[in-house]
């Protein structure tokens, strides 16, 4: 069997980091385990949960079943990407503090990075556009009240 | 117990970058080799160990492989084509309705980012939500590799549970619908548990109007058989017909006698049968109603 390591570049929160996997690394692994950003979550592993959720090219995709040298090139954002360098929060995340949308966190990353994507491309969101696209990121502790309210606030 | 944290198995990552490259790896390697695109389907069958493929073979960097253009009539869409790419295509096409209804009901916004047409028809998973709305439209399907280039009848490519015509050494390449005639309106429409839950039961229809008469249509079922499939007894039954509440009926009995529907974790036999009709039967109706609007 050929297990041919590579080298490969890709963007993360707009730094440009080079890390050698093998074929079968996972961009959720390289991420967590090479690059040391744990915010992107384990879960479910099989694409069901989605809480390992990451932007890539602007896009929501699963890094649970994304091969790390599938995204050689891309630009990619983890939950690490949004506060500001000095630690200013983005509004998404103020949001979810103030309507209480965390409760054990564990789906929070993946839950900020789907309302990011939603209010990137609609500002103006109802109420069942934010549920239609946050459709299918679970939370366990079934607190999607107040994420919605909180996704809501941000409705302009 | 699978540990699903990692990706255990063990395979060569090859990136073509043009359909020529990877016809050749493809020639090299047969069987012992799968093409990924998206990876939704086959990076989970790789960690349950039900595929172990020795090369992995991704065309999703090939240029053309996911265009979407019309030609002549026909749209062509790449089978590298992403669900969001093609729900953002048809949203403004009304012709193409159920196609459209179809792609945005598959899997989540992160799914459809990644799971390509060529995916979800080369799976060939009974409950392909993609597949009974393709099937309505009259779809084709082309396939390029062992020194040929040949299309085929969507009903043709579909064999059974996760089997296809297509060989070994073949890719599909594109989704060909035909030119939709005028005054016809299509439709699809799903049963799940959830939202983003696999179909226990699909149906798609077409259908092309002259006044209050059925003039021709495709009705497909989708979790009811081995494969998603036409219900040709169902579309004789409406063909030059008035459409009435009773050819509703008269459809929906068609439909649930046609089909073979088996039990599962998602759903029964019965279940099955007994709203196959009825949802075959509402489906026709929104299909009919808009092609009186277009």
């Amino acid at each position: 069997m050929t297990m041919d390591k590579k080298t490969i570049r890709f963007t993360v929160n707009k730094e440009m980091v080079e890390v050698t996997v093998e074929p079968n690394a996972l961009l959720l692994n390289v991420l967590r385990n090479d690059l040391g950003l744990a915010g992107t979550k384990y879960s479910c592993g099989t694409g069901a949960c989605a809480l390992c959720t990451v932007l890539v090219n602007g896009e929501p995709i699963l890094s649970c079943i994304t091969l790390a040298m599938a995204v050689e090139g891309a630009d990619i954002t983890t939950i690490e990407g949004l506060a500001q360098p000095d630690g200013t929060l983005d509004p998404v995340q103020e949001a979810f503090l103030d309507h209480g949308a965390i409760q054990c966190g564990y789906c929070t990353p993946g839950m900020v990075l789907m309302a990011k994507d939603l209010l990137n491309k609609n500002p103006h969101p109802t109420e069942s556009e934010i549920r239609g696209h946050i459709s299918g990121t679970l939370c366990r502790c079934t607190g999607y009240t107040s994420i919605v309210r909180a996704i809501k606030s941000l409705s302009k | 117990m699978i540990n699903t944290h990692i990706l255990k198995a063990e395979f060569e990552y090859l990136a073509p970058r043009s359909l020529a490259e990877a016809l050749d790896l493809l020639d090299k390697f047969g069987a012992d080799s799968k093409i990924i695109a998206g990876g939704t389907d086959l990076l989970v069958l790789m960690k349950k160990e039900i595929a172990t493929p020795a090369h992995l073979i991704n065309i999703s960097r090939i240029p053309g492989l996911s265009l979407i253009r019309e030609d002549e009539g026909w749209l062509r869409i790449g089978a590298a084509a992403r669900w969001s790419d093609i729900v953002r295509y048809c949203a403004s096409r009304r012709q193409y309705a159920a196609l459209a209804e179809a792609a945005s009901s598959i899997g989540k916004v992160q799914v459809r980012n990644m799971a390509t047409i060529g995916g979800n028809l080369c799976t060939a998973s009974p409950a392909a939500d993609s597949a009974p709305a393709l099937l309505a439209l009259g779809s084709q399907v082309k396939l390029v590799g062992a020194g040929r280039e040949r299309t085929l009848f969507l009903e043709d490519f579909f064999e059974g549970v996760r089997k296809t015509a297509l060989g070994p050494k073949e890719i599909m390449t594109e989704v060909l619908i035909p030119p939709v005639p005028k005054d016809t309106g299509s439709a699809f429409a799903k049963i799940t548990r959830v939202g983003v839950d696999i179909s226990k039961i699909s149906c798609a229809v077409s259908v092309s109007r002259q006044g209050f008469r059925c003039i021709s249509c495709r009705i497909a079922m989708g979790a009811v058989a081995p494969t998603p499939l036409r219900i040709k007894g169902a579309e004789e039954t409406a063909a030059g017909k008035e459409v009435s509440a009773a050819l509703l009926e008269d459809i929906g009995r068609k439909v649930a006698g046609e089909i073979k529907p088996i039990t599962d974790i998602r759903s029964t036999a019965e279940y099955r049968r007994a709203v196959a009709g009825v949802l075959a039967g509402d489906v026709f109706g929104k299909a009919w109603r808009r092609a009186e609007e277009q």
